[in-house]
């Protein structure tokens, strides 16, 4: 009979298997976090707050845009133009399931 | 286990950005519009207690209004829009105006009279900091300290206790603001 260690050493793969990829970057993870707690956060807010340069955050929300993981919206702010970012229904899916894996991995590990 | 470690980092570092994301959010108008409306409001009742109701009258409603405004504002030009964080502010400082309000029966009835429904207010008022302090902003733990002091004062000094109060107020809600970095100022989009 195997040792409960042994168990959690096969459900190890598993729960790898059940994070999303898009988030296992964690300035895509943490946008998407941000996303969930805010309504809308804009381009120069995300940059403020994940250190990217611009460059770097252009693509990860490019990418978060591409999976239909976040929404976009171009307005003016006075006369400044702002480009907002929302969470998505299908990010914010995702994020969860990501999160339950994460979780799981981190109370297998501890034991 | 690599992986593992590797995902404490990651939440880890999205905990980090989070919490930044939370700090500095009290705009530094409102701490100035409060401040300055104190400043008058306290120190009518040393130097002109007759329009000390007439004042609060107008100038908590008004500076409630201005304050949600100008929170709004900053909200946009911060770039970070919370409706929840919106309800939370409206609930904590609406509900703070109802209960002030509710005390008028009381004032009616003369169960509370003179000095002592300033009093009783500026308590209320405190405690509405404190909790804010608390549950909102913790940089109004500041304003919350100076009004108990100033409440303190009101009980125990005769000459010009209300004034001091004003200045005290007016001082913490400026330290408050300064704590807080007094907002996040402009950033284009």
């Amino acid at each position: 009979m195997a040792s409960s260690r042994d168990d959690e050493a096969v459900e190890f793969p598993g729960r790898l298997a059940a994070l999303d990829s898009l988030l296992d970057h964690r300035v895509r993870l943490a946008i998407c976090v941000l996303l969930s707690r805010y309504d809308r956060l804009s381009f120069s807010r995300l940059k403020e707050l994940t250190g990217e340069t611009d460059g770097s955050l252009g693509a990860h929300l490019r990418k978060l845009e591409e999976a239909e993981y976040a929404r976009v919206k171009k307005e003016f702010v006075g006369r400044k133009p702002t480009t907002w970012y929302a969470l998505a229904p299908k990010g914010l899916a995702a994020l969860a399931v990501h999160l339950g894996a994460l979780t799981d991995l981190l109370s297998a590990a501890q034991g | 286990m690599a992986s593992t470690t590797n995902a404490r980092d990651d939440l880890g570092y999205v905990r980090d950005v989070v919490n930044r994301s939370e700090r500095n959010a009290f705009p530094a108008g409102i701490a100035y519009l409060w401040a300055a409306i104190g400043l008058v409001g306290f120190s009518l009742v040393d130097f002109a207690p007759e329009r000390v109701g007439m004042f609060w009258s107008i100038a908590a409603p008004v500076g409630f209004f201005l304050s949600a405004w100008l929170g709004s504002r900053q909200a946009y030009t911060a770039g970070q829009l919370s409706a929840r964080d919106g309800r939370g502010q409206l609930l904590h400082w609406g509900g703070l105006m109802v209960a002030i309000f509710l005390l008028y029966p009381l004032i009616a009835q003369g169960a509370l009279e003179g000095e002592a429904v300033a009093q009783v207010i500026l308590l209320f008022v405190a405690l509405g900091y404190f909790l804010a302090g608390i549950h909102l902003i913790p940089a109004l733990k500041w304003a919350a300290l100076a009004m108990t002091i100033g409440y303190v004062i009101t009980i125990t000094v005769d000459g010009f206790a209300w004034t001091t109060l004003g200045v005290l107020y007016a001082a913490g809600l400026v330290i408050s603001a300064r704590v807080a970095g007094g907002g996040r100022g402009q950033q284009p989009g």
